[in-house]
């Protein structure tokens, strides 16, 4: 069942691809096939935030129980979630090159990104800067609980509410999502591999951690 | 080069799949080192 589901995710975001670039895509706006970048950019910022919003739920849990697995479960999340934060800025800055004429443009998107990529690098600053473990699993998880409420903030209300170049949001203004049904088909399989994508890496560097304290290497 | 620019969507499309193949093999096998591992 396990090796089903993951070579089933194999074929899933393979199929994804091969329709994300190949499938004939309508007109949007003057954006034409760079409109594709919408597969792949908007998956990695939606992981990075379910990454960083279980980050906040994994240290609540250390809070509560005092389980150091939960303090290792908040750390990979955000380690996961910082990463498919620079790959979505990556992507967007790619595209912004092509679509605005320069990488970066201090727009409220890039703005509110670069800044969460911030508060979560000063996040790993903070726990390689505290040798005791218990005392860094307490502070990191204060921390990434902080940090984890200004999520919401930077990635849905900072860029609505001012005035930006970036393409309207999935869900527009008005809460209706104005999109090409086969756009909206390949997008949502886009978004449901990544974030099984996620669940694996996810999976894959709790089991990790959980090795390194069994060997006492954490 | 010609046949290259005017087939740049399967271009982009074999080397994202081989991208995603890389990946994908390389997260498999962590995942059977790791259950190896775990087992012992």
């Amino acid at each position: 069942m396990d090796k089903l589901l993951k070579y089933g995710l194999f074929i899933w975001l393979a199929v994804v691809i091969c329709f994300a670039i190949i499938a004939p895509i309508p007109a949007v706006g003057s954006m034409g096939e760079r409109a594709r970048i919408l597969y792949f950019h908007v998956p990695t910022a939606w992981v990075s935030t379910v990454a960083f919003i279980m980050a906040l739920f994994y240290g609540a849990q250390y809070i509560r129980k005092r389980d150091i697995l939960y303090d290792y479960k908040a750390a990979s999340a955000a380690a996961l979630g910082l990463m498919f934060a620079v790959l979505a800025t990556v992507t967007g800055a790619i595209w912004a090159k092509f679509e605005w004429g320069a990488f970066w443009n201090w727009d409220p998107r890039q703005t509110s990104i670069f800044v969460l990529i911030l508060i979560y690098g000063a996040y790993f600053a903070l726990r390689s800067a505290v040798e005791s473990e218990e005392q860094r699993a307490k502070l990191s998880s204060v921390y990434s609980i902080l940090a984890g409420i200004t999520v919401p903030f930077f990635i849905f209300i900072f860029p609505r509410i001012v005035e930006s170049l970036h393409p309207d949001p999935i869900v527009n203004s008005s809460g209706k999502v104005k999109m090409d049904t086969n756009m909206l088909i390949i997008f949502l399989s886009s978004l449901a591999g990544f974030t099984g994508l996620f669940a694996w890496m996810l999976n894959l560097r709790v089991r990790i951690a959980k090795l390194n304290m069994k060997e006492g290497k954490v | 080069m010609d046949i290259l620019s005017q087939n740049s969507n399967y271009v982009v499309t074999g080397v994202t799949l081989i991208l995603w193949l890389g990946l994908f093999l390389y997260m498999l096998s962590v995942d059977k080192k790791l259950k190896k591992i775990e087992k012992k």
